[in-house]
């Protein structure tokens, strides 16, 4: 499986153009966030990986194939921001539709139904009408139609709007699982810190151009940030521990393993630094968006 | 065609309480009527007038919605789905074209005078024809359209080819050029009839088959042309 590939995807509406030459890949496996400004282009982007717009120029491919080809839109999952369908529908036939049409056997519909209810939460709600759902189980229910059929290409669109806390733990829990199920996230959303804890990558789209791109996490090491006692450390002994000069009392350097991360600081702590805080290091994604936007 | 579709679509009319009032409606309506004399002329006017109400739902209220966009991610390709959906409307009428047929066949067996049944066939299946051309109209004028902006075209056109040849008509007979000129050429009056003839036709009093290709024909054709149209159509989220 190949994931998402975007190259040198350009979009306009009349003269004005809205993608400039988008190059963008998102691996199996791999949670990808898109950040950036209102009418940057993130939903003109998103419309066009789901074969809702046509593209000017450039080219989308889903695991080596077309995006409208109707077998990878067997393996695509999509949760819009906001969840609109026949509102006098029962949530319960809702997804029924959902996942039939999505491809699911009709004797495992009852099943992967009650089983996609119950992991969101939502199963006392299924034979009430949509009508009657607030903005948060809508949400959810659009998070259980997009995952119903265990897709490979996962495309959300600020799945976590109008959720409330132990909703979007729960949506960050279950972005997490599809990650670890091998699927390729592609996640739009305004909320930063959702992006900064689920994300393995983050693109920044502005003016239509992926403006700056950022590694979260790295599939093969760890970056920790150790704050010091200040005064208490040798900056040189500490750059030869950690592998890279302290910035005012913060150092930044990276591990193989979690398991290593322990070894790391009682090798700073024998140099003689007094350690006040260790946590895991991404990028300051508020200060990207104020920088770049 | 995609069964699913088609399954949801008639789903969707026959829980609305709405619908059931309204196909009750029919048959009470056609039971009742089955005591006067002239066979199968109530329930087809009711059955179209249903045409217009379930037929206008699909694909261009989705489109404004945003239910359209949550389909077209899931494996089914566009024509199938728009013709899904218009057999899936065509069914849902029919349940209720069948059930004012039924009632008054009950009805004249009641008080014997089920020698019309000819007639009533006859209407029967004017009627069905008539509503695939309905749905097919409706699906056609969405599929470049958004809401409900369908049904009215669908009147808007209707109601403006009955106006335009009244309009010609008078202009015909006034004296002056344009007058003159529409005497001599009745080209504009025919294409206008034609149009007119084609897509609002009304049924004729016996079984007719070359009316019944035509209807079927044109509903053939708006589909065609639909389903090209949808096939190529841009569909935005967040559009409306």
């Amino acid at each position: 499986m190949s994931g998402v590939r975007v190259r040198a995807l350009t979009k306009s509406f009349g003269t004005h153009a809205v993608l400039k030459g988008i190059d963008l890949d998102v691996a199996p496996g791999e949670v990808v966030g898109l950040i950036g400004p209102n009418g940057a282009g993130k939903t003109t982007l998103m419309s066009c990986l789901l074969g809702f717009l046509h593209t000017d120029q450039g080219e989308i491919t889903i695991d080596g194939r077309a995006n409208d080809d109707l077998r990878i839109r067997r393996r695509t999952g999509f949760v819009p921001e906001r969840m609109n369908f026949d509102r006098r529908a029962t949530g319960d036939s809702f997804l029924r539709y959902m996942a039939r049409l999505a491809g699911v056997a009709r004797t495992e519909t009852g099943v992967r139904v009650n089983a996609m209810l119950e992991r969101l939460d939502i199963a006392a709600a299924a034979q009430k009408r949509l009508s009657q759902y607030s903005r948060g189980m809508l949400q959810r229910i659009g998070m259980c139609q997009a995952l119903i059929h265990e897709p490979d290409f996962i495309f959300l669109d600020e799945p976590t709007s109008g959720l409330d806390p132990n909703g979007v733990l729960l949506v960050r829990d279950l972005i997490t699982e599809q990650k670890a199920r091998g699927a390729a996230v592609l996640l739009n959303s305004h909320q930063l810190a959702e992006v900064e804890k689920v994300c393995d990558r983050v693109l920044f789209l502005s003016g239509g151009v992926i403006a700056r791109a950022e590694t979260l996490r790295h599939a093969d090491r760890i970056v920790i940030a150790v704050t010091m006692l200040r005064g208490s450390f040798d900056p040189a002994a500490i750059a030869r521990v950690a592998g890279a000069e302290p910035k005012d009392n913060v150092v930044i350097a990276s591990v193989e393993a979690e398991a290593d991360i322990a070894e790391m600081v009682r090798e700073l702590v024998a140099t003689g630094a007094g350690i006040v805080d260790v946590r895991r290091h991404t990028a300051d994604l508020e200060g990207i968006f104020r920088g770049a936007a | 065609m995609n069964l699913v579709v088609i399954e949801e679509t008639v789903r969707r009319s026959v829980t609305s309480i709405a619908y059931v009032s309204y196909v009750a409606l029919v048959g009470i309506i056609s039971l009742g009527v089955s005591r006067f004399d002239k066979p199968g002329a109530a329930w087809p006017s009711l059955v179209a007038l249903l045409a217009y109400i379930v037929g206008c739902a699909p694909i261009g209220p989705e489109f404004s919605s945003g239910t359209l966009q949550l389909i077209l991610t899931k494996p089914v390709n566009r024509s199938v789905y728009l013709l899904s959906r218009v057999a899936g409307a065509v069914c849902a009428v029919w349940i209720a074209t069948f059930a004012g047929f039924g009632c008054e066949l009950i009805g004249r067996t009641l008080w014997s005078d089920a020698s019309r049944i000819d007639i009533m066939g006859t209407a029967l299946i004017h009627s069905l024809a008539d509503t695939i051309l309905i749905c097919a109209l409706l699906v056609f004028f969405g599929s470049f359209t958004r809401a409900y902006f369908n049904i009215a075209i669908y009147f808007v056109l209707m109601i403006g080819l009955s106006v335009s040849q009244g309009i010609l008509a008078m202009t015909r007979a006034m004296q002056g050029a344009l007058g003159a000129w529409l005497r001599a050429h009745n080209i504009v009056d025919r294409a206008i009839a034609a149009v007119e003839r084609n897509l609002f036709t009304d049924a004729p009093p016996r079984l007719d088959w070359h009316w019944l290709l035509m209807v079927l024909t044109n509903a053939a054709l708006a589909l065609v042309a639909a389903c090209f149209i949808f096939r190529n159509r841009e569909v935005p989220y967040g559009a409306d």
